[in-house]
């Protein structure tokens, strides 16, 4: 029997790190994430959790800790937002190009200036080309239960990259909801042991990690990397098979489809924002429209192909986007998706939408215009900001 | 111009491994070819100190059968033995000359 | 078993042939410090000239016979500590060791350093101090000494400039973090040397143990190759390094003087103090001598 509880994010998200028990864990508080390192050293003095914890002074060495410790072999975790991401970044790159499978939450929140602490995706989708795997999550149980499968995709061999679960901060990180909880042993035989034969620091297998290196091998190393990325997709969609067989539950994988069989129109999101989109869409539809949503769950490796095949027959679709893509004029997912179709060759008219940005609230009343939008172009549109009235 | 794709199912992969790490024996320079000057230990002037042996900065001086012996392998030709040797045991000569 | 045996029957651990400039005291000192921790070490290696000149390896080589590896210059402290971490989780002993020039470890890397010496994580960080970043030949860093010529702290046609300011106290700084050990070095007195390299090993398992080893850079500061150690064993005897040690809070001077040589003679014989008059000479010995002075009083308490 599944236990369950009634829980805000943050602490589902420590929830699955202490059901991992990983062997290393290294976090540095900061709004929103705060309450993760607070939950995380609360179990670990409860002895709920076995990790080893280190109390390091900032994002830099909590990323610089797990690297160190992952090249040991350790399995690692820690969790972050928007500034403590950025001042991460140097070992963050180079933990990918390492392929050390490190888990990171990153609690999305806008980056500055203006000085802010609220939500937005806008730090974690700044980072997209820096070699990890990134999956954007819903809802409390999503992160829950993406976090213990980010242990099995991340290590898998034909994977062995680090990676991010994205959610919202204050959306998720501190809103309340029923969240199951999975038992200990179920999850340990889920993700297995973690057995590095990649790269390792140990005396008894001495080697050296990074020599200086040509740039031809370098360019091996790169397209091994981007084989990886390639390689991840199909082990995020085996993966939430595998998942929804133990545990009950399945996201789709790389991307959600809701009410897609019959559209004729679509509306793409990502994140927290998808329950409004959802509700918009069951409006819509009531009333005849034949609107259909994409929840895009995996920005890398990016799902090209699952994204070509569920547009496959509309007529034309926007995307909601709560980031900017600076020098585009709209957001990033919405450039992701339209380089996307480019390449099937079936091009329709779509429209970008920007909104939500700094924590500000996307409505259904906002969904449903965004709809309205899609379903009344004939060629492509501009930007559409979504601001308040 | 090549295509990535192309180029690589034509290469081989240099490396057996899909991360940076160097794993295959250990990378040696040949030092030795650097010098210019050598130094010449005079067995008869050596009273053993191994002060010789604990400066050299490459190493090249072991000591065996309780005499030390200059290696030229590595050595760089510094004369930091020569120099710090307070018994004068040790000159420097020119390659050139030897 | 003296020193020269005890040191004959070590294995090397670094590649006999890096490609350190021809009498670098930061290549023996590397070596020697290796021979004493031996195969059973973590070694650390950030970007610096030991990194350059090889110890880390090229391509698919490695430059050293135990573990080695290139961490970023601003965090070679933290990655050892998640190493150890690791280490001690699963009970294995294992020496955690950087060797970090002064740019990666009193700026770059210092705030990594100061909150693993806070956390005492069960490392060994020796930091070779030459005085500025060499590897890109010769900028100022915090570790440069009062009007020392370098790339970005130039001398004018007038023969006038230099550092404006004197090097920080770093030793100082790291002792008053209450490590576990911490000590100064120099390559010019390998016994001592050696002795805080095993202290620092027995001290690992309490906390960070730090060792400061001052290393004159021949081809940076100009300095003759033969001379490397002579002008080694004169930043000691004039007081401008002195070696000490404290262990458990308690400082201990290693070399002390009963009449230390006055700085010129150390000075002297480096290229870039060669702008220097009399004046900035005599500063120079003010500098030395009182900080030489608090740090009699540091061991006399």
């Amino acid at each position: 029997m599944q236990e369950f509880d009634v829980i805000n994010g943050n602490k589902a998200a420590a929830i699955a790190a202490a059901l991992v028990n990983p062997d290393v864990i290294a976090a540095y508080p900061i709004t929103p994430q705060t309450p993760v390192v607070e939950y995380l050293t609360q179990f670990a003095a409860d002895g709920v959790l076995k990790s080893s914890m280190s109390e390091v002074e900032s994002e830099l060495s909590a990323m610089s800790v797990l690297t160190g410790a992952s090249l040991a072999g350790a399995r690692t975790f820690t969790a972050t937002s928007s500034q403590g991401l950025s001042l991460m970044y140097e070992p963050y790159f180079r933990a990918s190009t390492l392929r050390l499978p490190i888990v990171m939450a990153i609690v999305n929140r806008e980056m500055i200036s203006p000085q802010t602490v609220w939500g937005g995706p806008q730090d974690s989708i700044s980072v997209r080309d820096a070699g990890w795997l990134q999956i954007y999550v819903e809802d409390n149980q999503e992160i829950l239960d993406m976090i213990i499968q980010a242990y099995k995709i991340a290590e898998n061999k034909d994977v062995l990259l680090p990676i991010n679960i994205c959610y919202d901060g204050f959306y998720l990180s501190h809103m309340t909801e029923k969240v199951f909880i999975p038992e200990q042993e179920k999850v340990a035989k889920f993700i297995g042991k973690y057995n590095p034969e990649h790269i390792i620091l140990d005396p008894k297998r001495p080697m050296a990690v990074d020599p200086l290196t040509n740039g031809d091998l370098l360019m091996e190393y790169r397209y091994k990397h981007l084989k990886s990325q390639q390689n991840a997709l199909k082990v995020i969609d085996e993966t939430d098979s595998e998942f929804e067989y133990l545990f009950g539950r399945s996201y789709g994988g790389l991307i959600e489809e809701y009410r897609m069989e019959d559209a004729e129109i679509a509306i793409l999101v990502m994140g927290s924002l998808t329950g409004a989109a959802k509700e918009a869409v069951d409006i819509k539809r009531k009333k005849g429209v034949k609107i259909g949503l994409i929840k895009v769950r995996a920005l890398r490796p990016f799902p090209k192909e699952r994204i070509i095949k569920a547009l496959g027959k509309i007529r034309a679709f926007g995307v909601v986007d709560r980031n900017v893509s600076f020098g585009w004029n709209t957001g990033v997912v919405y450039q992701e998706v339209k380089s996307a179709l480019y390449e099937s060759g079936k091009i329709v008219p779509s429209v970008p939408f920007v909104g939500g940005l700094g924590g500000e609230d996307i409505t259904v009343k906002m969904m449903i215009e965004s709809i309205d939008k899609i379903n009344s172009i004939e060629k492509n549109h501009n930007t559409v900001w979504l601001t308040r009235e | 111009m090549i295509n990535v794709e192309e180029r690589v199912a034509l290469m081989e992969f240099k490396s057996k491994y899909i991360a940076p790490v160097g794993a295959d024996g250990v990378y040696v320079i040949n030092t030795g070819d650097w010098r210019t000057v050598r130094p010449v230990l005079d067995q008869d002037k050596c009273i053993k100190c191994g002060i010789c042996f604990m400066y050299c900065p490459v190493n090249s001086i072991v000591k065996e059968d309780g005499k030390f012996i200059i290696k030229y392998d590595y050595c760089k030709g510094c004369g930091i033995c020569a120099h710090e040797c307070k018994s004068d045991a040790i000159i420097m000569i020119q390659e050139a000359e030897k | 078993m003296n020193i020269i045996d005890k040191l004959n029957s070590k294995e090397d651990m670094i590649s006999p042939g890096i490609s350190a400039c021809i009498g670098c005291n930061v290549e023996l000192t590397l070596r020697t410090c290796m021979k004493v921790l031996g195969p059973n070490t973590i070694l650390a290696i950030p970007p610096g000239c030991m990194g350059g000149v090889g110890v880390v390896g090229w391509d698919m080589m490695s430059g050293a016979n135990c573990p080695v590896f290139f961490p970023l210059l601003d965090n070679p402290a933290s990655m050892l500590a998640g190493i150890k971490l690791y280490y001690e989780r699963i009970g294995r002993k294992v020496n955690v060791v950087a060797f970090a020039g002064d740019g990666a470890t009193v700026d770059a890397g210092f705030q990594c350093l100061s909150g693993a010496a806070e956390r005492g994580d069960k490392i060994i960080y020796i930091c070779y101090d030459n005085e500025g970043y060499m590897n890109t030949g010769y900028q100022r860093s915090s570790a440069t000494s009062k009007y020392s010529w370098t790339s970005t702290t130039p001398v004018s046609t007038e023969g006038r400039g230099g550092k404006k300011e004197h090097k920080k106290d770093f030793p100082m700084i790291m002792a008053m973090h209450d490590i576990a050990y911490m000590a100064t070095c120099s390559p010019a007195f390998i016994q001592d040397m050696v002795r805080k390299i095993e202290k620092a090993m027995e001290k690992q398992e309490k906390g960070l143990a730090y060792i400061h080893v001052f290393n004159p850079c021949l081809t940076g500061w100009g300095i003759k190759a033969e001379e490397s150690i002579e002008v080694s064993r004169l930043s000691v005897e004039t007081n401008f390094f002195p070696l000490y040690e404290v262990i458990d809070g308690q400082f201990k001077i290693n070399k002390e003087y009963k009449n230390p040589k006055p700085v010129k003679d150390y000075l002297t014989k480096i290229k870039k103090y060669s702008h220097l008059n009399e004046e900035e000479i005599e500063e120079i010995q003010e500098i030395v001598d009182e900080k030489w002075d608090r740090l009699k009083k540091l061991a006399s308490l």
